[in-house]
């Protein structure tokens, strides 16, 4: 009886969920798992797998491979924090500062491009940067350049192309987690005696913060894996890994090897995210401990000790 | 890079087949040893239909992107009330390996593989033999491009197009003749650093080198392919922009000064830049490849009537001038150079070379380098993206 329950009553309700992380997740990571232990035999076969080995692995660990993860890693981490730096202010902006009847307005102003082929805005970019494109044209009739633009096909271009794709993914977590913030709470903390600037810091961003971690995620580790951007942008020094996985299933047509590349794509992703997410639990540990030293320090007087209590309690709260 | 999409196989039965023959395998990475046994199906290909002297009404083709005239597919569309599917592969090895793991099911009559790539297909059987009793037009193609060293006789190919690789360059940037690759690499490490790229092709790319060094461009000396490899690592990799297919976008968007391209390519990217005089095409001393695409069928072909009226058709001298104006490449139909002149067509020199260039042109052969090709083009990526 428990077991017909079991398949016909709340996982058969679930089914959808476990279906969909099955076959699109499992299955498929599983697959390329797999095929990472094969070899390419022939020019007319992708993979084959009756000898297993970890030979591909090897093959990937090369130098090439290495550096060219390395400068992967880079734009990333730089694509992700500009992102940041842009998208903190326009999402306090628009979550605390815009008339609520606009808001929608200017959220269509992010969507509508990101709805836009990925493809054609990053193309869009190749126009815009090219050194004789207008540009280049005007910088230079208004005297701010010398010479022709020289971005395209370099590094810079890429990160310019990464941060403008990868902005509304930034922006839209960082707006919903500052508009649940809520007024109320910003209203009470200026009752409290908080002037604007502690507000930011001690209420909104702290109440930010988990929006402030699925954005950096949400663009990290697409970012990791974009081949687009570099292959539109950038030329001999803006490669990325996904370039190299790209070619080895599309023009080497070497499966084995495309896969081992990927994964260990995948595993140097989780392990760069998982050494930020264990910098940031540190930095967010030590933060406490030195405010509530801060605050033993500071605890002599009735109505001021009070006040700072409050908000240790609420960037506390925040943090749960 | 961006000339390569990815495209489902047609007809719509081998896609189910094809989908299933995946999850087959994906059972098998679950631990399913008889899912694994369905997998390996054996190397049959299946057989092809014989021409029966009736028109069918579809015809499949598997080509390179942007590589015909649709115009002159239209024509022959209306002609013969055949509907011409055209899907895009990117590189050899793609169409290769999707012919391969389709053996003869993969719904494409005509496929257009580069020459050296033939006898290897032809060994696996995923060509047919052709009938040249079905293709009366065969007597139109030059003498000079019929019977090539990879097929005999014209038993598996008919000549698409031929062209060779050489250089562009800007003219106000490098101010001196240039002549050969030895040009080609001092220029890249003087007026041209920063702003030269080569094509996308190991082959292409060591040939550079080894030709302005005289060796033999198809050399499988792995050596003589590790000098090659250092030397393009420390004289070409810190003053490459990028590695580019297509010539057109660098010379119109004025990104690059020096360009390894195909001679087709540098045409129409001289034809669309607004300054012609500004750049220059070099058939570069002393050798360069020689390659050439061609019109097969497809072992496994279910509408070979079309397919024979289809390549006879692209051998006729007014569709062979369309296709040779469109993309810029000689399509080995004779007559071709002497209505170009007539006719004013831009730059025929570029699209016709010379028989003296001719005659001291090497055409690449797949070998035992190409694996070492590859790790030095590999190489070369990889540094110059460090600099």
């Amino acid at each position: 009886m428990r077991l017909s329950r079991r398949i016909f009553g709340t996982a058969a309700l679930s089914f959808p969920t476990w279906a969909y992380v099955l076959f699109f997740f499992i299955l498929p990571v599983a697959l390329v798992v797999w095929y990472s232990f094969g070899y390419k035999p022939d020019a007319f076969t992708t993979h084959a797998m009756d000898q297993l080995s970890f030979d591909r692995y090897a093959e990937v660990m090369q130098p090439t491979f290495l550096s060219t993860f390395l400068a992967t890693l880079r734009i990333s981490v730089v694509g992700t924090v500009l992102c940041l730096l842009i998208g903190v202010p326009f999402a306090y902006w628009l979550a605390v500062k815009v008339r609520p009847e606009r808001r929608m307005l200017l959220l269509a102003l992010v969507l509508v491009p990101f709805w836009t082929n990925f493809l054609v805005r990053t193309l869009g970019w190749q126009i815009i940067l090219a050194p004789e494109g207008f540009l280049s044209g005007m910088l230079q009739s208004i005297g701010l350049l010398g010479g022709p633009l020289d971005i395209l096909y370099t590094r810079t271009a890429v990160q310019i192309g990464v941060v403008y794709n990868y902005l509304p993914l930034m922006i839209l977590p960082l707006f919903v987690a500052m508009d649940r913030a809520g007024a109320t709470l910003r209203e009470a903390s200026r009752d409290l005696g908080a002037g604007r600037w502690r507000t930011l810091f001690q209420v909104t961003l702290p109440m930010a913060m988990p929006g402030i971690a699925s954005g950096c995620l949400l663009v990290f580790i697409p970012l990791m894996g974009d081949y687009v951007t570099a292959s539109v942008l950038g030329g001999a020094q803006g490669s990325m890994v996904g370039q190299l996985v790209a070619s080895q299933f599309n023009t080497a047509q070497n499966w084995a090897l495309g896969s081992a590349m990927a994964v260990v794509l995948i595993i140097f992703t989780l392990a760069a995210v998982a050494l930020a997410a264990g910098l940031g639990l540190l930095a967010r540990w030590a933060f406490q401990r030195y405010h509530r030293i801060d605050v033993t320090a500071d605890d002599a007087p009735d109505s001021a000790g009070a006040d700072v209590g409050g908000t240790a309690i609420t960037t506390e709260g925040a943090s749960r | 890079m961006t000339r390569r999409p990815l495209r489902v196989l047609a007809p719509d039965d081998t896609v189910r087949r094809i989908s299933r023959r995946l999850f087959l395998s994906g059972l098998a990475a679950a631990g399913s040893s008889a899912a694994l046994a369905a997998c390996g199906a054996g190397d049959a290909i299946a057989p092809s239909l014989d021409p029966d002297g009736e028109m069918e009404s579809q015809l499949n083709v598997y080509t390179w992107g942007e590589y015909d005239d649709p115009d002159v597919i239209d024509a022959f569309s209306a002609r013969h009330g055949v509907r011409v599917q055209m899907d895009n592969f990117g590189s050899n090895e793609e169409m290769m390996a999707k012919l391969g793991a389709a053996r003869g099911t993969s719904g494409y009559d005509i496929i257009v593989p580069t020459g050296i790539y033939i006898p290897m297909m032809a060994e696996r059987g995923l060509l047919q033999p052709l009938d040249h009793g079905l293709l009366p037009n065969l007597r139109n193609l030059s003498p000079a491009i019929a019977d090539q060293d990879w097929d005999p006789g014209n038993e598996y190919s008919v000549c698409k197009a031929w062209g060779t690789t050489g250089y562009v360059y800007d003219r106000t940037v490098i101010t001196r003749p240039m002549t050969s690759w030895e040009d080609f690499l001092l220029a890249a490490q003087d007026e041209a650093s920063g702003s030269t790229t080569v094509l996308e092709d190991p082959w292409e790319v060591c040939a550079i080198w080894l030709a302005a060094q005289g060796e033999d461009v198809n050399t499988d000396d792995p050596e003589l392919l590790q000098l090659c490899e250092d030397a393009l690592v420390d004289s070409l990799a810190p003053h490459l922009r990028a590695f580019v297919s297509t010539a057109t976008t660098g010379v119109v968007q004025g990104s690059f000064a020096l360009i390894q391209a195909y001679n087709g390519d540098a045409r129409q990217a001289l034809m669309e830049t607004g300054e012609p005089e500004r750049w220059e095409f070099v058939f570069p001393t002393p050798t360069a490849n020689l390659w050439m695409d061609n019109w097969c069928i497809a072992a496994g072909t279910q509408h070979p009537d079309a397919a024979y009226a289809f390549i006879d058709a692209m051998l006729d001298p007014e569709a062979a001038f369309a296709q040779m104006d469109y993309v810029g490449y000689d399509t080995g139909v004779v007559g071709l150079r002497e209505r170009a002149e007539q006719e004013e067509l831009d730059f025929p020199e570029i699209v016709f070379p010379d028989q003296e260039i001719l005659d001291r042109l090497t055409a690449s052969e797949y070998n035992d380098g190409m694996e070492k090709r590859v790790i030095a083009y590999d190489r070369l990526v990889a540094e110059s993206g460090a600099a």
